[in-house]
C-alpha cells in the first residue's frame, strides 16, 4: 500500500510538471494558430540558462528563477513569435510545421554547442534534502512545489483568460482573427503574448523537471512529445482535459516505473509511454469534417521533361564518376552520404512534395529498411532491397492509418512520436546500444560494387532510378490525383475518392522508398548503428529537402548535397559540433520566405532572367474577392 | 420513390439553425431549383446531401435507402456529383487534367472499364471548354473555373448533380447555353439539383422550385406559382436582404 502510494504520489508530481508544459502548449496553439514542435526546446533552452545563473555563477534561486521565468522567457518568445512566426501565418500548416521544427532544430544546436554535453552538469532541486512525510511516504520539498506550481498555473491561467481584458482578447483572436481586428483588437499583440506566456511554462516546466531528468538537451526538448501527448486529450483546444491527461500520463508512467519489470522488452515501455498513449488516444479522436471553401494556391513546379531527365541522369553518373575517381577516401564517403540522402530525400519529394502529407519519422523508415536488408544476406542482394522496401512500406502503412484520418498536424504528431518509439523500442533493441549492423555491398548478377569508386556511381544510378520513378508517378494517374487531392480534398471525395486509402497508399509507397534508401545508406556505411535512425535525423532530413526544394527532385539532390558533402565542406572551415543542427535549423527558418526552397529561388531568378512574367500565383484568389463585391452590389434575385 | 429524397433535416451552427426540418425530392429527368436569400441554408443542404456536413437531425435517402451514416466518397458512388459555390478546383492542374482526374476516380471505384481520356475529351465537348483545356485553372476566371466543375462533376458520369450557383460569372449569352446544357442534361435523364441566383435562369430550366428563407422551406412548386408567392417576394424583399451580405463576407 505504501508502495502505490508512493507511486502514486511520483505520478502526481510528474503529471503536474506536464500539465505545465502541456498548457503553455496550447496556449500557443490556441491563440496564435500555430502548433509549437520547438516548445521543448525553448523549455530546454530555458532549464540551461536558469542552470547557467543558479549553478555557474551562483545567483540565489529567487533572483534566477525571477530573470528566466519573468523576463529572458518572455521576451524569447515574443521575440521569436515577431521575427518567425509573423511570416506564418496565413500561409499553409506545413510552412509553420518547417519552422517551429527549424527552430527546434537550431535550439538543440545552440543548447550543444554552449552547453557541450560531456561535461556533467546537475540542477539543484528547490530546497534540496528537505522533505515531510504524507502517509509514510517521503516527499520533497520540490515535489510539493512542482504540484503547487500545476495548482497556480491552472488558477491563472484560468482567471487571465475568462476574467481579464487580454485573456479574453485571447480567446477572441482564436475564434475569429479578423473579426477581432475589425472591432479594434489587436490580434497580432495577443499573439505575441501568448508566445512569451507559452515560452514561461515551457521554461517553468523545465526547470522543474530538469532535476529529475538531469541536464540532457535531447531529453528535455523531448518533453513537448509528452505535452502534446497530454494536450492532444484535449484535441489541442482544452485545458481542463490537458490537465487530466497530463495526470493520466503522470501516473502511468510512475505505475510503469513501480510494477513493470525492469529488464527485458517491458522495461522500455516506460519511456515510451507517451507515444502509446498518443497513439491510443489518436485512435478515439472523431475522424475531422473535410474543410471546404479554403482556397489553394496551386502553387507548382514545372516538370522536367522525359528528355531533360535522361540527359541529367547521364550527366550525374558520369559526373560522379569523375569526381568520385579523383576524391580521396573521406570526401569521397561525404559524397556518397550525399547521394544516399538524396535517395532517401527522394522520398519525401513524393511523400510531401507531391503528396501534401508529412512523416517526421523517414530515418526510422530507412532504419527498418537497413536492419531488414542487413538481416538478409547483409544488405548486399536485391533480394534484400526488396524485403527492405516491403517492410518499410508494410510498417508505414500501420503507422500512418489512425492519423490519416485527421489533419496533418495529427499526422507530424503520431510520426515524430513513432520516430521516438522506434527508438526505444526497436532500434535500441536490435542494436543493443552503442552496437551496429554489418554490410556487404551490393552486388547483381555477378557484378559486385565493392570499390568506394564504384558504389559512389552505383548510389548515383540508384538516386537516378529513383528519381525518374517519382518523376513517372508525377506524370501519370497516380501524380494527378495527388495533386487533385492536395488542392482539394473535398473535391476529392465528392467524386468518390477514398482520401484515407489514397493517403495510406502515398505513405506507405513514400516509406517503401525510404527503406530502399536504408539498404544502400547501411552498404555505404558498412555498418550502421541506432545512432544513425534517432528522431532528430528524420528532422534533419526533411527540413534539408525543404531547404533543397521539397516540390522537385533536384530538391532531393540538392538536400542530399547539403547534408553531405555541403556541411563536410562547412565543417572544415566552421568548427562546431552542431553544425548540422544549427544549418539545417536556421535554413528551415528562412522557409516562410520561400516555401519552394533554393529551386524555387533558382527558377524564380531564371524566369527573370527570361523576362517571363511570373506565374500568375493562386489567381482564384483575386477573382473571387471581385466576385464578392458584385454579390454584395447585385440586386439579390 | 425519388432519386433523392431529403427529410426533415436540420442543422444547427452554434446559435444559428441553418436548417430547420427542411424536405425535398429530386427526380430524374428534370431540373429542380433551390433558391433563397443569402444565408438562406441551401449551400449547407448541398454539404449535408453530399456527405460533408452531418446534420442535427433528418435523413438523407437514395432511391429510399438511408445514406445518413455513408461517408462524402461512399455517397459519390452512389450516382451524386456537385459543383461548389466557393470553387474546389484543382488549381494546379490544368482544365483538361481537372476532368481526367474525376474521370479517372469514376473508373477506379466504378470499374465499367471507361476510357477516361474519352470520357475527358466528350464532357469538355460537351460544356463547351475545350479551347481553354490546357490552361491551369487556378488562373482562370471564376465563370469559366464554374465550367470546369461542371464538366468535373460530369466525368463522375453521376444520376444526381448538384450545382450551387454555376451561373454566377457568366455572361448573359454564356448563361443561355448554359440553361440549355442542363435542359438538356436532364432530359437525358440526370437528376439536378439546382441553387441559383439568377431568378431569370432558375424560371426558365426549373420544372419545381423550393424556396428557403433562414433555413426553413417557404416554398415550393412550379415556377409561375413560385413567382407569385407572396411569402416568396416577402424573403427576397424584406429586411435581411441587406444583412445577409455582409454576413458573407464576414464568414470568410
Ligand atoms: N461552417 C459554418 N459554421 C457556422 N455557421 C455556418 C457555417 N456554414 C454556414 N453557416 C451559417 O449557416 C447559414 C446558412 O449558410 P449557407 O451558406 O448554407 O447559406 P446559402 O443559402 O448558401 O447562402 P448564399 O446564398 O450566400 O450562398 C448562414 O447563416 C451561415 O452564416
Ligand atoms: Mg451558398
Amino acid at each position: 500500500m505504501t508502495e502505490f502510494l508512493a507511486f502514486t504520489i511520483t505520478g502526481i508530481v510528474t503529471g503536474a510538471v506536464y500539465a505545465v508544459a502541456a498548457s503553455g502548449l496550447v496556449v500557443t496553439y490556441t491563440t496564435s494558430g500555430i502548433f509549437n514542435f520547438a516548445h521543448g526546446a525553448m523549455g530546454m533552452l530555458m532549464a540551461f540558462l536558469y542552470w547557467q545563473l543558479r549553478v555557474h555563477l551562483h545567483w540565489p534561486a529567487p533572483l534566477a528563477l525571477i530573470a528566466v521565468l519573468f523576463v529572458l522567457a518572455p521576451l524569447f518568445g515574443a521575440v521569436i513569435e515577431r521575427i518567425l512566426m509573423r511570416n506564418v501565418r496565413g500561409s499553409d500548416t506545413g510552412v509553420a510545421l518547417m519552422v517551429t521544427l527549424g527552430l527546434l532544430l537550431f535550439l538543440i544546436g545552440l543548447a550543444l554547442t554552449w552547453w557541450k554535453q560531456t561535461e556533467p552538469r546537475a540542477l539543484p532541486e528547490f530546497f534540496a534534502g528537505h522533505s515531510v512525510r504524507i502517509f509514510s511516504v517521503n516527499v520533497t520539498w520540490h515535489e510539493l512545489i512542482s504540484i503547487a506550481m500545476a495548482g497556480v498555473v491552472a488558477v491563472v491561467l484560468r482567471l487571465l483568460l475568462f476574467r481579464t481584458r487580454t485573456g479574453i482578447a485571447m480567446r477572441a483572436v482564436v475564434d475569429d482573427r479578423d473579426l477581432t481586428a475589425l472591432n479594434g483588437g489587436r490580434p497580432s499583440r495577443v499573439s505575441a503574448m501568448s508566445w512569451a506566456l507559452g515560452t514561461m511554462l515551457a521554461a517553468l516546466a523545465g526547470i522543474l523537471l530538469a532535476p529529475k531528468l538531469g541536464m540532457s538537451v535531447f531529453n528535455l526538448t523531448f518533453l513537448v512529445i509528452t505535452a502534446y501527448a497530454a494536450a492532444i486529450v484535449g484535441q489541442l483546444k482544452s485545458l481542463p482535459l490537458t490537465f487530466a491527461g497530463a495526470l493520466a500520463l503522470g501516473l502511468g508512467e510512475a505505475y510503469a516505473v513501480g510494477y513493470l519489470p525492469t529488464s527485458g522488452f517491458l522495461s522500455h515501455v516506460k519511456p515510451s509511454l507517451p507515444m502509446i498513449f498518443l497513439f491510443a488516444v489518436l485512435l478515439f479522436l472523431p475522424q475531422v469534417r473535410l474543410r471546404i471553401g479554403r482556397v489553394v494556391g496551386g502553387r507548382s513546379v514545372r516538370v522536367p521533361s522525359w528528355r531533360e531527365v535522361g540527359v541529367a541522369g547521364v550527366a550525374l553518373v558520369v559526373a560522379s564518376w569523375i569526381i568520385a575517381a579523383s576524391l580521396g577516401s573521406a570526401d569521397l564517403a561525404s559524397m556518397g552520404q550525399g547521394l544516399a540522402f538524396g535517395i532517401i530525400m527522394l522520398s519525401l519529394v513524393l511523400l510531401a512534395g507531391y503528396g501534401g502529407q508529412t512523416s517526421l519519422c523517414q530515418m526510422t523508415f530507412v532504419g527498418i529498411g537497413a536492419v531488414v536488408a542487413a538481416k538478409i544476406s547483409h544488405g548486399g542482394s536485391p533480394i534484400g532491397v526488396i524485403a527492405a522496401a516491403g517492410a518499410a512500406g508494410a510498417v508505414g502503412a500501420v503507422i500512418s492509418l489512425p492519423a490519416l484520418r485527421l489533419t496533418g498536424l495529427y499526422l507530424a504528431l503520431s510520426t515524430l512520436a513513432f520516430a521516438v518509439l522506434a527508438d526505444n523500442l526497436f532500434f535500441l533493441q536490435v542494436f543493443g546500444g552503442g552496437g551496429g549492423l554489418a554490410f556487404h555491398r551490393f552486388s547483381i548478377v555477378g557484378i559486385s560494387f565493392n570499390g568506394d569508386v564504384a558504389y559512389t556511381v552505383l548510389l548515383a544510378v540508384v538516386f537516378m532510378l529513383m528519381a525518374a520513378f517519382v518523376l513517372a508517378i508525377r506524370r501519370g494517374p497516380f501524380g494527378r490525383l495527388l495533386s487533385a487531392m492536395k488542392d482539394s480534398p473535398a473535391a476529392c471525395a465528392t467524386l468518390g475518392l477514398d482520401l484515407t486509402r489514397t493517403k495510406v497508399a502515398v505513405f506507405a509507397l513514400s516509406a517503401a522508398m525510404a527503406g530502399v534508401g536504408g539498404a544502400f545508406f547501411g552498404g555505404l556505411r558498412g555498418s550502421v548503428s541506432s545512432n544513425d535512425f534517432i528522431y532528430v535525423q528524420s528532422l534533419v532530413v526533411l527540413l534539408l529537402v525543404t531547404i533543397g526544394g521539397i516540390m522537385t527532385v533536384l530538391g532531393a539532390f540538392l538536400g542530399g548535397l547539403f547534408l553531405g558533402p555541403g556541411f563536410y565542406v562547412l565543417g572544415k572551415i566552421v568548427h562546431l559540433d552542431a553544425l548540422t543542427f544549427l544549418g539545417a535549423g536556421l535554413g528551415a527558418m528562412t522557409i516562410a520566405r520561400s516555401p519552394n526552397g533554393v529551386v524555387g529561388q533558382i527558377s524564380g531568378v531564371v524566369d527573370r532572367f527570361r523576362r517571363r512574367p511570373a506565374q500568375p500565383e493562386q489567381g482564384i484568389t483575386g477573382v473571387e474577392v471581385i466576385e464578392e463585391v458584385e454579390r454584395v452590389v447585385a440586386p439579390v434575385g | 420513390m425519388s432519386l433523392l429524397s431529403v427529410e426533415e433535416v436540420s442543422v444547427r451552427f452554434g446559435g444559428v439553425m441553418a436548417l430547420q426540418d427542411v424536405d425535398l425530392t429530386a427526380d430524374p429527368g428534370r431540373v429542380t431549383g433551390l433558391i433563397g436569400p443569402n444565408g438562406a441554408g441551401k449551400t449547407t443542404l448541398f454539404n449535408v446531401i453530399t456527405g460533408l456536413q452531418d446534420p442535427t437531425g433528418g435523413k438523407v435517402r437514395v432511391e429510399g435507402k438511408d445514406v445518413s451514416g455513408l461517408k462524402a466518397h461512399q455517397r459519390a458512388r452512389l450516382g451524386m456529383a456537385r459543383t461548389f459555390q466557393r470553387l474546389e478546383v484543382f488549381g494546379s492542374l490544368t482544365a483538361r487534367e481537372n476532368v481526367l482526374v474525376a474521370a479517372e476516380i469514376h473508373r477506379r471505384w466504378a470499374k465499367d472499364g471507361s476510357n477516361p481520356k474519352e470520357v475527358t475529351e466528350q464532357v469538355l465537348e460537351r460544356v463547351g471548354i475545350t479551347d481553354a483545356a490546357t490552361e491551369r485553372v487556378d488562373a482562370m476566371p471564376t465563370g469559366l473555373a464554374r465550367l470546369v466543375e461542371l464538366a468535373r462533376a460530369l466525368a463522375a458520369q453521376p444520376r444526381l448533380l448538384l450545382l450551387d450557383e454555376p451561373g454566377s460569372g457568366l455572361d448573359t449569352q454564356e448563361t443561355e447555353a448554359f440553361g440549355d446544357l442542363l435542359v438538356d442534361l436532364a432530359h437525358e435523364g440526370l437528376a439536378i439539383l439546382l441553387v441559383e441566383h439568377d431568378v431569370e435562369l432558375v424560371m426558365r430550366v426549373c420544372e419545381v422550385i423550393h424556396v428557403l428563407d433562414f433555413g426553413r422551406k417557404i416554398a415550393e412548386g412550379p415556377p409561375s406559382q413560385i413567382k407569385a408567392d407572396p411569402r416568396v417576394q416577402a424573403a427576397y424583399l424584406g429586411t435581411d436582404e441587406e444583412a445577409a451580405p455582409d454576413e458573407e463576407v464576414v464568414r470568410q
